[in-house]
């Protein structure tokens, strides 16, 4: 049990403005596309138009002798790279390396295949064109049940099956469960395959220096010291000579988490050619090869008594992987998540779980925001609406009947999550009461009245956060997690933070300043955070799933509390009074009861730097410190309520207005958790309503660029209204929780909720996403054939 | 065969040699150094790389470099004037408009050439007048919020 | 230009990775002419024929070119050929030449007052950027079947003034879309003009579509004017689809049904089937079947007749 051993300052939880935006809007911020080194070449990959093939010969000539064209290479130059292979240790889970270049087959159209290096990239692409590539076609197969069935094509003929993960879990008795219900039902459904599509693509640049031996690399990355970890790793070249930077990073969402063949290349090309090497996805790429996410095939029952208790629950979840169990987290990413997490915040006490994981011949799935969370909680809230339906019961009812209580938290699901502190009811309430769920359902019914279709969607969330080792445990991936954060006074008394959690929209120089800033008694414009390059901070596993806050915040927290102690006990030396009579603020310490004896934080650190007689032997003059951080299990969550109207003639959706209620605990800055769900949140009405990534049966992609991958734009996504409850966290410093996800998590139930909400009069049955118009009519019958 | 072109951006005179395909976009970014002007999609959806073609919204990438010659060009970069915001940058800033930024250029643009033709917009012109702009982090609250506060305020 | 497949909304872009295997958003190389008398322009076409693409607002084009899915050998800019942004009344009707910015055009107070009808269809189209550098023209001669414009022009009954080698000559709407993509302009020749006929008194027009999102290609839109006599019958009823036909289409079996008669609910209802009826094989895609496009078409068809009907009757 973590003490918040520090009283709340004036920077945390304040909704301070961002202390980087500056340079962002004067256009000043550099992503990696902006970067121009002298001598630098440019890349452009030749990738595979086919779902299936065999590679027969790749004839470069043509390619090589295009106007300013330096090299081509293909898998036999990078031969010596191993090949690309998920790190997750579970028995039963089978491995799909993919070398960087394809060698013998292709598996998804747009697999990399070679790459042509060229003086810029107009003669780069010019030159791919005429890359031939000899390839046999094979048979392809793109849906994963197809995929499991006996005969179909094989990705990978020495596994001898599509299917690399097939387990079930049980927990509780599942069977008596079912045998003892009232009334059993069934739901399936079909999740789209959809993406994170950041504005900023991927893209890298690499260069080597030969005299020292040394790699540069810059990417658009959220986890510059893995990156680090795997070049050195696939080049042979020692990690302390390998430097990582971050420039700014436009986006990730997940997609940016993982490690990509293109950059493993390009890190080869760098040092094989001795010039800088700069690839820069284009969108069309990133679209077709960037990994995928979301979809799955989830078939759940539900064991229920007639007024509506939950007994039991079975669900199968089957995750289409794409071509490769992709190299981060596996095919698993998407099943298991979804098939830990789908008690929810019910009462579940028996529950069965089968998790398949296929690979099939389309681009590799990886995570993305809410990863299996956001198909599983779709699947499971879309269902409880249909029970709840035929039992004749208010949806709200179903779930306020089921849900776990305040007052039974801490609270340890069937399925080993322990939900550590939460506001679940008081959650729903409040967005029911913000939304004016009363005032709606009377609206409801005279809109019906006059032939108009309006409708409510209710989806409550818990949603694990902050990715220590122990909740990575409880959700299904064992890898352990941690990171730290070095605080440091300068000479100056300005605070230096290094962290190793990596901001690609979250504002950490702003949220990780304001920790240190109360801590430490100073302003906000006297702390700079750092992140981002391996050679400035220290070692750590980046920002995914939520985790900065909690553990970069915490990291700091313990840091700056270290460092505040060094500097009390200066300063006592100093002012020659007792460190626990001391009070550090507004950049001053002085003593309880006589400001007048005080002395600034710039004199303390000069004079710890320079002053011997201050410092005690041994004692650090640097007044720095850095504390690692490792969190327990702690869950946020909260509840969206979507208000959308249909037309029944077209299937044309308008989404109203969304409100989201958050609890995260101890919040840093309420204005940046805000930005959280509001961009979490149109994820989801994306999701649902309008991105899909399409293919045919043989593995084209039919949706590869903006005019058919459809991003909601400001005319799609509505007002969204957020409304904050705080529980803090009994088990992080400082009652953080993470955040951030589950407005994608939770928004697409919400979404579909209210759109079948508001065509309930037409019994609408829907197995699929997203929710196209089309869709829409075929649910309600006015499309049959 | 590369042609010989100027054009002034931001009121500064860059002269070069392109070849004819060379986007408007890509010169600006190479040629012009200004780095502000962001590629998203190139194939005109994203509005990321808006800039404003003799005082009108284009879309960068969409514009050869040649096409542009001898006209004024104004990208994110000419928003601010002598160190000062210009109000919609301000406002962006101060309704968290922005979060991983890459957006943010084609959206000042946008938003600029907004304001320009109907200076108090209502909220259902603003977005519709920046629909053609891709956000992915924000959910378009704050902008729309930064715009509305703008609108209206004299300039 | 290579057929392409049809894929999706107004670029056809089935199979996105090319046989050679690179995914461009560069465009290849080209020669490039900016002529700046019509006449010069027009030999150049001639000159290349098959091999050129005109440009002009570029907006359809010039994601073709960085797609590389169209490789013109030369390019003839018309953007330095001044006297072709005119727009403005003559005639009865509303004249609007190649250079005209859709964004002048949408603005202009000759088509406030005649046809009110085009600024309408040019508010659907794309974004205040696109606006700004397409042309009413260029939408006209890329003839998206998809497109607002094709389908205004067809049920005006507009007339376009092509210019060539062999000089100048008039083609009906009805006779210049010819398929997808594809228009009655000969190699060397260029579409200098598009004439559309101005608003009859008493008459009511509408333009509606179903689109994914704001601004993009319809699904499916319907075009209607209906011009009503002392009595408050239809004298006269056009009719015209957009998205569902390989060009924009007249629906003469729904205007058959009106024509004559008084334009009630009913009467609307049974001109909307009669249309629906009549779609023999509405395009599929990813985003719509052709059974969603038939049967919008028919929604589209009645919503467009009742708010037209509701404008006509309001204009005395």
């Amino acid at each position: 049990m973590v003490q918040m051993a520090t009283p709340r300052g004036k920077w945390i939880g304040a909704r301070v403005k961002r202390v980087e935006d500056p340079r962002f809007l004067t256009g000043d911020a550099r992503y990696v596309a902006d970067l121009m080194l002298p001598r630098m070449v440019h890349a452009a990959f030749v990738r595979s138009p086919y779902g299936h093939a065999r590679i027969k010969g790749i004839d470069a000539s043509a390619a090589l002798a295009a106007p300013g064209v330096i090299a081509v290479l293909t898998h036999a130059d990078v031969a010596s790279v191993p090949p690309l292979q998920d790190p997750i240790a579970l028995d039963g889970l089978k491995k799909t390396p993919q070398t960087v270049l394809a060698s013998d087959k292709v598996r998804f159209v747009g697999e990399p295949v070679a790459v042509v290096i060229a003086e810029d990239r107009y003669l780069a692409e010019d030159a791919a064109e005429l890359v031939q590539v000899d390839y046999e076609p094979l048979p392809a197969v793109t849906d994963a049940e197809a995929a499991m069935a006996e005969g179909a094509p094989l990705l990978f003929e020495d596994l001898g099956s599509n299917v690399v993960y097939d387990q079930t879990y049980r927990f509780g008795d599942p069977d008596s469960a079912f045998q003892q219900a009232d009334r059993t039902f069934k739901k399936r459904l079909h999740t789209n395959r959809f993406m994170a599509s950041p504005m900023e693509t991927r893209g890298c640049i690499g260069q080597y220096d030969r005299g020292l031996g040394e790699l540069t690399f810059w990417s658009s990355t959220q986890m510059p010291h893995m990156l680090r970890l795997s070049l050195a790793g696939f080049l042979g070249i020692p990690e302390q000579k390998i430097r990582v930077i971050t420039p700014e990073v436009g986006g990730g969402f997940g997609q940016k988490m993982t490690l990509y063949p293109e950059e493993v290349v390009v890190a080869f090309l760098a040092r094989h050619l001795q010039r800088p090497v700069k690839w820069i996805e284009d969108r069309r790429e990133n679209l077709m090869s960037a990994t995928h996410a979301k979809e799955q095939i989830i078939e759940l029952e539900a064991a229920v008594k007639n007024d509506g208790t939950l007994l039991g629950l079975r669900a199968t979840c089957i995750g289409d992987g794409g071509g490769y169990s992709f190299n981060t987290a596996s095919a698993l990413v998407e099943p298991q998540a979804a098939a830990l997490m789908m008690p929810g915040l019910y009462r579940v006490a028996n529950y069965e779980a089968r998790v398949v994981a296929v690979v099939t011949n389309k681009t590799p799935v990886g995570a993305f925001r809410a990863v299996g969370w956001t198909a599983g909680h779709t699947a499971r809230e879309l269902f409880f609406d249909e029970i709840a339906r035929e039992l004749g019961m208010d949806p709200v009812e179903f779930r306020r009947k089921n849900m776990i209580h305040e007052d039974e938290l801490p609270y340890t699901t069937c399925s080993g999550q322990v939900y550590d502190s939460g506001s679940y009811v008081k959650s729903l309430d409040l967005a029911l009461q913000t939304v004016g769920y009363d005032e709606l359902r009377a609206r409801q019914a005279e809109l019906r009245a006059q032939g108009r279709y309006l409708g409510i969607g209710i989806s409550p969330y818990v949603e694990p956060t902050a990715w220590g080792s122990e909740i990575a445990l409880q959700v299904g991936f064992p890898f352990p997690s941690h990171d730290n954060a070095r605080v440091s006074i300068e000479p100056s008394g300005k605070v230096t933070v290094a962290v190793t959690t990596h901001s690609h929209g979250q504002g950490h120089e702003t949220t990780l300043a304001q920790v240190a800033a109360d801590i430490l008694g100073v302003d906000l414009a006297d702390v700079t955070v750092v992140f981002g390059d391996t050679a400035a901070t220290p070692w750590g596993m980046g920002t995914y799933a939520s985790r900065s806050a909690v553990i970069g915040g915490g990291a700091v927290t313990l840091a700056a509390q270290e460092v505040r102690e060094k500097i009390l006990k200066i300063a006592g030396r100093m002012l020659e009074a007792d460190p626990a009579d001391l009070v550090l603020a507004d950049g001053k310490v002085s003593v309880q009861g006589s400001p007048d004896r005080s002395v600034t934080l710039a004199e303390v650190a000069v004079s710890s730097y320079f002053v011997n007689s201050v410092r005690a032997e041994g004692e650090d003059p640097t007044l720095t410190a850095t504390r690692f951080y490792d969190p327990k299990a702690t869950y946020s969550n909260g509840c969206i309520v979507v208000v959308a109207e249909v037309d029944p003639e077209t299937g044309q959706v308008r989404l109203d207005r969304v409100v989201s209620v958050e609890d995260c605990g101890t919040v840093l800055n309420p204005m940046i958790v805000d930005g959280q769900i509001h961009g979490a949140v149109a994820q989801g009405i994306g999701g649902t309503l309008y991105e899909h990534l399409v293919y045919d049966d043989q593995g084209q992609l039919l949706t590869g660029t903006f005019m058919d991958y459809l991003l909601p734009t400001a005319t799609e996504v509505p007002p969204i209204q957020v409304e904050h409850l705080e529980t803090p966290s009994p088990v992080t410093v400082q009652g953080i929780k993470g955040m951030g996800e589950g407005g994608l998590m939770a928004s697409p139930a919400a979404v579909a909720g209210a759109v079948l909400d508001a065509l309930a009069p037409f019994t609408p049955k829907v197995e699929e996403l997203p929710l196209s118009p089309e869709r829409i009519l075929r649910a309600i019958g006015t499309i049959t054939d | 065969m590369k042609r010989a072109i100027a054009l002034t951006i931001n009121g500064v005179r860059v002269e070069a040699e392109v070849e004819p395909r060379k986007t408007l976009a890509d010169f600006i970014r190479e040629d012009a150094e200004l780095t502000g002007t962001k590629l998203g999609c190139e194939h005109g959806v994203c509005g990321a790389c808006t800039v404003l073609l003799n005082g009108e919204a284009v879309r960068s990438c969409l514009i050869f470099a040649v096409q542009a010659d001898g006209a004024e060009i104004m990208t994110v970069e000419g928003l601010a004037q002598n160190g000062q915001f210009h109000k919609l940058q301000q406002a962006f800033w101060e309704n968290h408009a922005l979060q991983c930024g890459f957006c943010t250029p084609g959206f000042l643009m946008s938003s600029y050439a907004l304001l320009q033709e109907n200076p108090n917009p209502t909220e259902d012109e603003i977005r519709e007048g920046l629909s053609g702009n891709i956000c992915r982090c924000t959910g378009y609250q704050g902008i729309v919020a930064a715009v509305k506060s703008v609108a209206g305020s004299a300039e | 230009m290579e057929p392409a497949r049809r894929c999706s909304r107004g670029v056809g872009m089935a199979g996105m990775v090319p046989a050679e295997g690179g995914l461009p958003v560069k465009p290849p190389s080209f020669e490039y002419f900016a002529p700046t008398t019509l006449d010069e322009a027009v030999a150049l076409l001639a000159q290349h024929g098959d091999e050129a693409k005109v440009a002009a607002g570029g907006q359809s084009l010039v994601p073709m070119l960085n797609l590389r899915l169209a490789r013109p050998a030369a390019l003839v800019d018309l953007n330095r050929v001044t006297g072709l942004d005119y727009v403005r009344a003559e005639n009865g009707h509303v004249v609007i030449g190649a250079l005209a910015r859709q964004r002048a055009v949408e603005r202009s107070a000759d088509v406030a007052a005649r046809q009110p009808l085009i600024a309408a269809a040019i508010r659907l189209i794309g974004h205040p950027a696109v606006r700004n550098r397409g042309t009413v023209v260029g939408s006209l001669a890329h003839a998206d079947p998809a497109a607002e414009l094709p389908a205004v022009a067809v049920a005006l009954g507009a007339e376009m003034v092509v210019t060539g080698p062999n000089g100048e000559r008039v083609v009906a709407a009805d006779d210049f879309f010819v398929s997808y993509l594809t228009v009655d302009l000969a190699p060397g020749e260029v579409l200098k003009e598009a004439r559309f006929p101005a608003l009859p008194p008493r008459t009511g027009w509408s333009i509606v579509e179903v689109a994914r999102r704001f601004g993009d290609f319809a699904l499916a839109g319907a075009v209607a004017t209906l011009t009503l006599d002392d009595q408050g019958a239809a004298s006269d009823v056009r009719v015209a689809l957009f998205g569902v036909a390989d060009r924009p289409v007249r629906v003469p079996e729904a205007e058959q049904v009106l024509r004559g008669e008084r334009p009630d609910d009913d009467r609307i209802a049974a001109a909307a089937e009669a249309a629906r009826a009549a779609l023999v094989d509405p395009p599929s895609d990813v985003h719509a079947s052709a059974a969603y496009r038939r049967h919008v078409a028919g929604v589209l068809v009645g919503r467009a007749l009742r708010e037209a009907r509701e404008r006509a009757q309001a204009s005395g």
